[in-house]
């Protein structure tokens, strides 16, 4: 199937996401990925630390765990779709990254990404394809926040990798 | 709708914009990434056009009353937080849709990052529990509250009731500045294109 043969251009890719989240926006609120990945972490911490989460109140008051929560289903869904696309376009492979300082970055870069999207209540797919398209105030200190991380950031990337 | 069917529209809706996103390798972080490192703007403009569709359809169906727009007080950790995310998103390489997309694909690295983002939420949930802060969304009442850094509440449905200018009023405003964005990009693209169209000759007539 020409599909899985040919790359897609991202330019249709994200149109037809976009009027996708529109229908999504009307039956449940646009396309968000922190909030499930929020309630994820909440269900992971409860399995392993069980009535002893209830004395973290972050997880009582803001993210009280639960299952059902539509958002968490977001993400299984693109990581079933990518996995599927992969496989189908033979694309599937495990690819580790080589050295320490690659594994030790992508650590800090993880890590900065989980408390940058606790602290600001959003990440970046609400910030630019929910909050943004709503024109709400949050939208547009997100969008400044995020191009000033990300400058700073390749600032850093850029030493790394000449260094 | 029970939440069993809100759970099956939400994965559904997740395995399209998954095989999507591996079929076109769209990257958020090479949406930015690349424009400010390397000049390249093949994500930026695919990002750019679903914010111009989303801007329309969203304020849009905000006039009428429609849809389910976020309630969401704005503060100075909106801007923080995504500030400390835009820095992580370049040194993981991946964003918070790419870390899912790429380990379906079989990348360790994006699931180490993965792995590591539920560790950053893990360790914030701590901090809040000893600061209180940024305030829980269920004590935001929507108006200022500056002794806790927090702004309000505002969006386009907020104006139109403020101003009696339908929201899709300021959505046109907004398309209009994207599009002039996106026709920039579109700009500096031939630009691109003819200059290294010159220097190809140069080359071939250094050559012969």
């Amino acid at each position: 199937m020409e599909f899985f043969r040919k790359t897609l251009d991202p330019v249709f890719a994200l149109a037809t996401i976009a009027v996708l989240d529109v229908f999504l926006f009307l039956l449940l609120g646009a396309w968000t990925v922190g909030g499930g990945e929020t309630m994820m972490t909440g269900l992971i911490a409860q399995s392993v630390l069980g009535e002893d989460l209830q004395r973290i109140p972050f997880w009582s008051i803001v993210f009280p765990p639960r299952a059902d929560y539509w958002k968490i289903y977001i993400s299984l869904g693109m990581l079933t779709g990518a996995f599927l696309g992969a496989t189908l376009s033979k694309e599937f492979y495990l690819r580790t990254p080589r050295r320490t300082s690659e594994w030790l970055m992508i650590m800090v870069g993880g890590l900065l990404m989980g408390i940058g999207i606790r602290l600001a209540y959003i990440c970046n797919v609400s910030t630019f394809f929910g909050l943004l398209p709503e024109m709400n105030l949050g939208g547009y200190l997100a969008i400044s926040g995020i191009v000033a991380g990300a400058w700073v950031g390749s600032l850093f990337y850029k030493k790394i990798l000449e260094g | 709708m029970t939440p069993v069917v809100e759970c099956v529209v939400a994965f559904l809706f997740g395995s399209v914009v998954g095989l999507l996103m591996q079929r076109s390798r769209f990257c958020n972080t090479a949406a930015l990434r690349d424009a400010i490192m390397f000049k390249t703007y093949r994500n930026t403009k695919a990002m750019l056009m679903a914010m111009m569709i989303l801007t329309l359809a969203f304020t849009g169906f905000m006039s009428l009353g429609a849809g389910h727009p976020m309630e969401f007080d704005v503060g100075l950790n909106t801007f923080a937080g995504l500030f400390l995310f835009g820095i992580g998103m370049v040194l993981a390489g991946a964003c918070t849709v790419s870390t899912w997309v790429k380990t379906g694909e079989g990348n360790i690295g994006a699931l180490w990052a993965l792995i590591f983002t539920f560790v950053g939420m893990f360790l914030f949930s701590l901090v809040w529990s000893w600061n209180w802060w940024p305030p829980a969304p269920q004590v935001m009442t929507g108006q200022p509250n500056l002794p806790a850094l927090q702004l309000g509440f505002a969006n386009a449905l907020t104006l139109q009731d403020r101003l009696g200018v339908p929201a899709i009023v300021f959505g046109l405003i907004q398309f209009a500045v994207l599009l002039a964005i996106y026709r920039a990009i579109l700009r500096r693209e031939r630009g691109q294109r003819v200059k290294h169209e010159q220097h190809q000759q140069e080359v071939a007539g250094h050559e012969a």
